[in-house]
């Protein structure tokens, strides 16, 4: 018993040792840089280096990250995509949902353990769409036990895309009555490991394991290696069964790591090419490299092969064979999750707004910020945390509780693709259908037995693309306590409200995770956001006097306004008529009238007398 | 419809044409009165009836056949000046149109101040003495004096043709060139239509009240061409600042500046709808009526009205109110520039004039005759 004791003591000390403290001090500040070699611009960098760090820990390590904003007059925050920061709600980074914004010359601190998930994960800005503005890295977690494959090499790649101007720049000509049809900015260029044209000199005979990860903005891109397919063998930081592929196509905010082997032979060069998806651009500037080159470099003294024309996207694209994520196992073979206790079902579509803008709206409901951070009102709000109207009449707040099995039904009523993501949760995506009817949208029906005939092993990831005019049903376990974005991550999209919150379990989180980090209130003072209250910011919870809400509903046809317009309009037109009707009328009865005659004549005389005069 | 028949085309022609019309009938009637001794021999005035008809159709023949060629010739070259601008172009033919429309109307509620004009205008002509000129030394001006009857109808309908020319393209160039060729010749008949009835059967009271009526389609049309230019300013601006995205979405929402917006239905666009197009032309209608458009269709009413107040007002007194020695033509900076004031005769001058009409020659063999003083009355009194 002793000796076990000791064992056990001993064993405690061991874990202890291993799972490592990681301390970043991190400054976020402009540094000035040129990605594409077209442009040089200001980039969001960290510790006045652009691009940021990969960081890379361990399993059940802590993270303790300070981070201070030096951007001058933008507020700042940074969110872990992918990680379930299980215990650590606070931590994980989206404003006013989690956190207040992080105000220029404050220090936030992160600090969670990143539990037992391992994979590969990346960290952004989650303010408005300041990661376009390179606020953006790799997040990796690796398996203290080794990883389950062998591999000689590892490498990380990042695709993306750029734009020239600075977002803040790009939101005010976005969001504005003067952008009609909600048209998404179309970025310069595509980005590949931050910057383009690039030569990657591999060994022959070798096995690497590439992590991939779209941090790009608003387009998917199609992937590929000339010649080569790769295995993939993890999708969002989940195992999945190996998969061998020809080519990927990758959302914003995914992540595929697959194992690439290389051939024999080395007396030849490959292309790498990337492809932003142009059927999500609103229009294709005539100089949008759309397809990018890059290279696999065996042998330097081979010459490479010519980029591939950046225009032709049909050629590169429709040689392509079909991409459907949808055939990825998990490797934990984890079931069919049991049928749901609650369906969240909401209907996507893009509204213009009385104010002229267009907006993104779940259900008729555009997500507009509340006045307090959504986790701080579930944290204050007591019993009244399972009240839906505390958290806002226009924030898409759903309330669950935990350990339910929940579905979220999305209807697409949009004629684009949307990358969804949800915070602190992996979900099976259950069923999932498109349409080309743009008039006829396909909704899910619970009845329709095709829609229901769920995989028996579902996919498994954290952000999955909706199709056009489609639909979309995602199943997960509330096994997460916090309050959880959910939101589109074409950011523009964000930026226009497509996003919800799910507050899981506030019983529990006010029971495990009550306190707020002093630092964080801190922060929320320096912005004068309250750290306590409903959406609105008031103490009385149900009064939701004063909360921020959308514009209101464009005017259909003829109000008031309308019709005091035109009747005035009438009004004249019709005074103006009577008025040369009486002056017509004046010729006849001067014509006819003797009277008139000599009266004219009189007039002549006195013509006469003046005119002699 | 508004492709094929242009209603502001229509009502130009209509009321040029209207005015070359009197200008024959007062030259018929110069001759019926016995001008140059017309009256007494009936194969001479048989002649120079003949050379009134015969002058004023050829003119009107050369000026159709100049203002073809104009109008096709701008559209053969020029199809594509308008292209991005369109709706800016839109909006300055708008006003250019509201304006000549407006200049024009009101004359024809005064056919008789117009065949004054026109009396006195020709009997100017016909006093000139080709003596006086240069051209008095050749033969050309006993030529002119011969065929005078000839000359004078053939000039002025083509002056009021070309000038029918230059309106019509000013109201329509940006219009297809398929809405003209209708509205022409059914302007052209309606005005020959009225102007004969004007001729055999005098200004009555349902001729005025057809005049009326005309006219006040007529300030309808200039309202709503008023308001629709000030209309597409607002659009092109609007444009400009979508980058033509705006255009894109049909006519709902998108389609339109909600900031400016006064009401906006979602159908009857008359850009896109059939049969609103014509509501469009005639009352200036717009689905999405902005501030610019309303104000402007209310100010063009009542800057109209004033005008009209003005003109009752100076019809009576012969003045305009508070300003003793001022009249409306005079507030025309033209009437300056023109030297009008001091062509202007006075009714002393008129009568010597008519006096003078009397006594001039026709034709070959025309006798002189004695004037008197009931002749020149009825000169100034048509009745």
């Amino acid at each position: 018993m002793q000796i076990l004791y000791t064992l056990y003591i001993l064993l405690s000390l061991i874990t202890t040792v291993v799972a490592k403290t990681h301390t970043f001090h991190w400054n976020v500040s402009w540094v000035m840089a040129n990605p594409d070699g077209l442009h040089e611009r200001r980039m969001v960098g960290i510790n006045n280096v652009w691009p940021p760090p990969t960081i890379r820990v361990n399993a059940n390590d802590r993270v303790v990250l300070h981070l201070t904003n030096s951007l001058g007059e933008f507020n700042t925050s940074l969110h872990f995509h992918g990680l379930f920061v299980k215990g650590f709600n606070a931590h994980d980074g989206p404003e006013m949902v989690t956190q207040c914004p992080i105000p220029p010359g404050a220090t936030f601190i992160h600090d969670f353990n990143v539990g037992d998930q391992t994979g590969t994960f990346w960290y952004h800005s989650h303010t408005g769409s300041q990661y376009g503005d390179g606020l953006r890295g790799v997040f990796i977690i690796e398996d203290p036990q080794g990883f389950p494959y062998d591999y000689d090499e590892e490498v990380v790649l990042t695709v993306g895309d750029h734009y020239h101007k600075e977002t803040q720049d790009i939101m005010k000509s976005f969001k504005t009555r003067f952008n009609p049809t909600g048209a998404e900015p179309v970025p310069q260029n595509s980005l590949f490991n931050e910057t383009r044209n690039v030569t990657w000199s591999i060994e022959p005979e070798k096995t690497y394991l590439v992590r991939i990860v779209n941090t790009g903005l608003f387009p998917s891109h199609y992937l590929y290696i000339e010649d080569h397919s790769v295995t993939i063998i993890e999708i969002d930081g989940i195992a999945v069964e190996p998969f061998e592929v020809d080519s990927l196509y990758i959302t914003v905010a995914q992540r595929y790591v697959v194992l690439l082997k290389t051939k024999k032979s080395i007396n030849k060069n490959y292309r790498i090419v990337n492809v932003l998806d142009r059927d999500m651009l609103d229009y294709v500037p005539s100089d949008l490299h759309l397809v990018s080159t890059n290279w696999l470099v065996y042998n330097e003294y081979v010459p490479k092969p010519d980029p591939l024309p950046y225009f032709d996207f049909d050629t590169v694209v429709n040689a392509l064979p079909e991409f459907d994520d949808d055939q990825f196992k998990p490797k934990s073979k984890q079931p069919l999750l049991p049928d749901p206790d609650m369906v969240i079902q909401v209907n996507f579509t893009m509204d213009m707004l009385g104010d002229g803008i267009t907006y993104a709206l779940f259900n008729g409901k555009s997500y507009t910020q509340p006045k307090v951070p959504t986790l701080y009102t579930a944290l204050s709000s007591g019993n009244l945390s399972f009240h839906q109207s505390v958290y806002g009449s226009n924030t898409n707040t759903f309330v669950i509780h935990g350990d339910e099995v929940i579905d979220i039904v999305l209807n697409n009523h949009d004629p684009g693709k949307h990358p969804f993501h949800l915070h602190g949760h992996a979900f099976q995506v259950i069923s999932r259908f498109n349409s080309d009817d743009e008039d006829n949208p396909l909704d899910f029906d619970p009845n329709n037995s095709t829609m229901t005939d769920y995989p028996e092993f579902p996919m498994v990831r954290d952000t999955v693309l909706v199709d056009p005019n489609g639909f979309l049903v995602i199943r997960f376990k509330a096994d997460n306590p916090g309050v959880w974005f959910f939101h589109c991550h074409l950011d523009w999209h964000l930026e226009q409200g497509l996003a919800l919150v799910l507050v899981e379990a506030p019983d529990i989180l006010q029971k495990t995770q009550s306190k707020i980090p002093q630092n964080h209130i801190d922060v929320c003072d320096a912005v004068n956001i309250p750290h306590l209250g409903n959406a609105a910011g008031n103490r009385d919870f149900l009064d939701l006097h004063g909360e921020n809400v959308q514009a209101d509903w464009l005017p259909m046809g003829f109000t008031t306004r309308g019709y005091v317009a035109i009747v005035v309009c009438g009004l004249f037109a019709i005074y103006g008529i009577w008025s040369i009707y009486k002056y017509g009328i004046e010729d006849v009865s001067k014509d006819n009238s003797a009277a008139v005659i000599s009266k004219l004549y009189k007039i002549l005389e006195e013509y006469d007398s003046t005119a002699n005069r | 419809m508004a492709n094929v028949f242009n209603v502001q085309v229509f009502f130009i022609v209509f009321r040029e044409s209207l005015e070359a019309i009197i200008v024959v009938s007062v030259l018929l009637a110069f001759l019926k009165q016995g001008l140059g001794g017309a009256s007494q021999d009936p194969k001479v005035y048989k002649q120079l009836v003949r050379q009134v008809w015969f002058g004023a159709l050829s003119g009107v023949l050369i000026c159709l056949i100049i203002g073809g060629g104009f109008i096709g010739a701008f559209y053969g070259l020029g199809k594509d000046i308008w292209g991005k601008s369109e709706d800016l172009w839109e909006g300055i033919f708008c006003i250019i149109a509201a304006v000549i429309i407006s200049l024009m109307g009101m004359p024809m509620l005064r056919i008789n101040k117009m065949k004054e004009k026109w009396r006195i205008k020709l009997a100017q002509a016909l006093v000139k003495d080709p003596k006086d000129g240069k051209m008095g030394k050749f033969r050309i001006g006993h030529w002119a004096k011969k065929y005078a009857m000839f000359i004078l109808p053939f000039i002025t309908t083509l002056r009021e043709g070309l000038e029918a020319v230059v309106f019509v393209g000013g109201v329509s160039l940006n219009q297809p060139a398929s809405s003209f060729p209708l509205p022409v010749v059914v302007g052209l008949i309606a005005g020959v239509f009225v102007g004969g009835l004007l001729y055999y059967f005098g200004t009555n009271a349902s001729m005025q009240i057809f005049l009326i009526i005309s006219t006040c389609i007529l300030y309808l049309i200039a309202a709503g061409l008023f308001s629709r230019g000030v209309w597409s300013f607002e659009t092109n601006s609007f444009n400009r600042k979508t980058g033509g995205d705006a255009s894109e979405n049909g006519s709902g929402p998108g389609s339109y500046d909600i900031a400016k917006s006064v009401w906006h239905v979602n159908c009857c666009n008359p850009e896109i709808n059939h049969g609103w197009d014509i509501f469009n032309a005639l009352l200036g209608w717009q689905n999405s009526a902005t501030y610019g458009s309303v104000i402007s269709y209310n100010i063009y009413w009542l800057f109209m009205i004033s005008v009209i107040l003005l003109m009752l007002f100076e019809e009576r007194t012969g003045h305009l109110p508070f300003c003793k020695n001022l009249t409306l033509r005079q507030l025309n900076p033209l009437y300056h520039i023109k030297g009008k004031k001091k062509s202007e005769l006075t009714a002393v001058e008129k009568e010597e004039l008519f006096h003078q009409v009397k006594q001039q020659k026709f034709g070959a063999e025309v006798a002189e005759t004695e004037v008197n003083a009931e002749d020149t009355k009825q000169f100034l009194d048509p009745k």
